[in-house]
């Protein structure tokens, strides 16, 4: 990883450009493909039907368990039967637990979307935002698009999920080095990524 | 050889040109004729012309004339096609003499200023008069091999009265129709002589094969893009058809739900040879990225609540309103500008261009008009807000010299981009012509098929899970205020006609009273107006009463 370095564009920002870099971007496209309960923790819909996720399996008590939640089985049964609702602390552990459960479960929908069967996905790359730079100091940047396949999707999705940044950001190195030709080192920062899958 | 004949069509020209307004346009009937023949469309002619396809109607139905440079375009369009596609009148008689089938330009003419034409064009009715001498045993006279006085290009073949030319009709060019019965058996035997005729054919002959002009392959390249285009929608319809098995109400369900995805397929078609690369997933500023998915954005896109004080339902009276629908709304909205890249911040006044396009902050000035709704739609609150270009310019233009209705706003911020017009009206056209054919045949499913696909367009071009190929809310916002904006217009123009505008509300409702057919034509076309019926006690055509003060 050390060694990708080499060519990237680093101290971003020296010329008031403004952006993100790249695996941030790619982390936050697969944050919004993962979709689920929509009402909000702190309603009565939204509270009943976390619960119901999490403890409709082993992995949901696994997931409480991993988001702090250490209740008596008397506690969460009250939770369940709406007896009792849960203080502000455990709302937003409950919220967490249940996002984190949601994820974890959508890695192999999320692998088969972004793999199309062997296609990949077209990704649209923004470069980062030159507006503020001066004007012999831009870079002359287009917006790209490229097809990411091959395994590719599935190490960042396994990257993503375990919140392995490193390994994103040489992932996001590879699809860039490879795809973009010989400017790819512009791309190391972005606006924005995005795909349809 | 070629000046003397060059010579002849610089006389040509100068006489067309000094007779051009003597000179009348073939019949309507006649126009309609020459345009089908050559297979083209109203769109494809019309666009070549670079006037709309209405005008062309108006020219082929003989309710309007074309006018300046374009009745030039238009005469020489016609000129070009009465040579390829000659009334089928002319034809036998050319075809039985032997002589090439197409009149020359000068010959459509000369009948017109006989006086005028006459000696300059002895040669060329000679040419066209003159016959290839036959010998008892069928093979064509020959002799000394001239400049044939027909094409100019060199023949040994001789005419009746003894000067060279072409036997049958080697003129021709070579797209031109098949040579008459008589002269085919002859043509082996006479071959072998004139070989190099055809070479030097083409650059000699003084009437040119007939090459499309720019404009002319342009429209054609266009007209055959819709073409192809309008045929997904149709095999989509004959596909769902078929699956459903004549089933007109499960083919729409499935229709409605490909909707989205066709749709998008269509847009990357019209997109195919486009100018602009534009940005489908955009850094969004936050100001128009929603909270949650329940909150909207920061954006007022100026939607229409208007009801007029001076009016109500519960007051008893004889006012006659007429509730209105503007049709396909959306569709038509889809002609603004929209930004094409990412948009980029500029405080002031300075983001403002018209060859850009975003979202403004602005803060309006007072609507003070007693009769007419607020551009603005209907606001609680005042102070400065998130308006859309579509809104910006309605606004600027009200407070210009024209309307005068208001002052212009302040402008404090902008989020713009580079914009063009054009951007969807390629796909805006598509729709609109699928869905006039549609209604004209009377077709439901394709009508519903062509709503559900623009409607849907504009919907879900935002933050939507249904259509992730673009994630573009200012679009969407900026399609929704031309809505609106188009309407507001609509209110304007009837209350310009004297008609009272008692109510405007949503995207397309518009509730006059008097003769609102004096103002709008009434049917369902893009252009028109109809009345909105349904169960609401203000729909249809209803009274209700004035407020006195």
């Amino acid at each position: 990883m050390a060694g990708t370095e080499a060519g990237r564009w680093r101290d971003l920002g020296a010329y008031r450009a403004r952006g993100l870099p790249g695996w941030v971007a790619l982390a936050e496209g697969l944050d919004r493909m993962v979709t689920g309960i929509e009402s909000p923790v702190d309603t009565a819909r939204g509270l009943a039907a976390r619960l119901r996720y999490l403890t409709a399996s082993d992995a949901g008590y696994e997931a409480m368990d991993r988001a702090g939640i250490h209740v008596r089985p008397r506690t969460l049964i009250a939770w369940l039967a709406e007896e009792q609702t849960p203080s502000k602390a455990n709302l937003a552990r409950l919220d967490a637990a249940y996002w984190q459960l949601r994820r974890r479960n959508t890695v192999a929908d999320l692998k088969r979307r972004l793999n199309n069967r062997g296609r990949g996905t077209r990704i649209e790359i923004d470069p980062v935002d030159q507006s503020q730079v001066e004007r012999r100091h831009q870079r002359d940047l287009q917006t790209r698009s490229i097809n990411v396949r091959g395994g590719v999707w599935d190490r960042a999705v396994d990257a993503w999920i375990d919140g392995n940044t490193d390994e994103l950001d040489a992932i996001w190195d590879e699809i860039i080095s490879s795809g973009l030709g010989t400017d790819w080192d512009a791309y190391t920062h972005v606006s924005s990524v995005g795909w349809a899958a | 050889m070629t000046d003397p004949s060059q010579g002849l069509f610089d006389a040509i020209d100068s006489l067309l040109d000094a007779v051009d307004n003597n000179t009348l346009l073939p019949a309507p009937a006649e126009r309609v004729r020459l345009r089908e023949a050559a297979g083209l469309t109203e769109a494809a002619v019309s666009q070549a012309l670079g006037v709309r396809t209405q005008s062309i109607q108006a020219w082929e139905a003989g309710r309007a004339e074309p006018k300046g440079q374009r009745l030039e375009a238009y005469r020489k369009l016609l000129d070009g096609l009465t040579h390829r596609f000659p009334a089928p009148a002319d034809t036998p008689s050319a075809t039985s003499a032997g002589e090439p089938q197409q009149p020359d330009a000068a010959l459509v003419v000369a009948p017109v200023v006989p006086e005028l034409v006459a000696p300059a064009f002895v040669a060329p009715q000679a040419a066209q008069a003159a016959r290839t001498a036959w010998r008892v045993d069928g093979l064509a006279v020959q002799g000394e091999p001239g400049p044939c006085i027909r094409c100019g290009v060199v023949t040994p073949h001789r005419s009746t009265d003894g000067r060279p030319l072409h036997a049958g009709a080697l003129c021709q060019p070579p797209a031109a129709p098949r040579a008459p019965q008589p002269t085919a058996d002859t043509q082996p035997t006479a071959a072998p002589t004139p070989a190099p005729a055809p070479a030097t054919l083409a650059p000699a002959s003084p009437v040119p094969a007939p090459v499309p002009t720019r404009p002319q392959r342009r429209a054609k390249s266009a007209a055959r893009a819709q073409a192809e285009t309008h045929a997904l929608i149709t095999r989509a319809v004959h596909e769902e058809l078929e699956r459903a098995e004549g089933d007109t109400g499960a083919a729409l369900k499935a229709l409605i739900r490909r909707a989205i995805p066709d749709v998008m397929t269509l847009f990357e078609e019209t997109r195919a040879t486009a100018r602009y690369q534009f940005t489908a997933y955009p850094a969004l500023p936050d100001i128009l990225k929603k909270p949650s998915k329940r909150e909207p954005d920061q954006i007022w896109e100026a939607r229409p609540a208007f009801h007029h004080p001076d009016f109500s339902l519960k007051l008893p009276g004889s006012v006659q309103v007429t509730a209105l629908d503007a049709n396909a709304a959306y569709l038509s909205a889809l002609k603004c500008w929209l930004p094409i890249g990412k948009l980029e911040h500029i405080t002031g006044a300075d983001g403002v261009d018209p060859k850009r396009s975003g979202v403004h902050l602005i803060t309006p000035a007072p609507w003070r008009h007693p009769h007419l709704p607020n551009p603005l739609g209907d606001r609680d609150t005042d102070g400065a807000l998130w308006v859309t270009d579509a809104t910006l310019r309605l606004l600027s233009r009200l407070a210009g010299p024209k309307y005068g209705l208001t002052s212009a706003p302040e402008i404090h911020e902008s989020w713009t981009s580079g914009a063009t017009e054009n951007f969807l009206d390629a796909l805006r056209k598509i729709l609109t012509a699928a869905r006039e054919k549609a209604i004209e045949e009377d077709d439901t499913v394709t009508t519903e098929y062509v709503k559900a696909m623009y409607s849907k367009f504009v919907s879900t071009m935002g933050e939507s899970i249904h259509n992730r190929d673009v994630i573009r809310p200012d679009w969407m916002h900026i399609i929704h205020s031309q809505a609106y904006a188009n309407l507001w217009g609509k209110a304007y123009k009837a209350h310009q006609a004297g008609l009272d505008v008692v109510a405007m509300m949503g995207t397309d409702e518009l509730h006059v009273t008097g003769d609102w057919r004096q103002v709008f034509a009434e049917g369902r076309g893009v252009a028109q107006m109809k009345i909105k019926h349904g169960d609401a006690k203000a729909s249809g055509e209803y009274t209700l009463g004035k407020v006195t003060r």
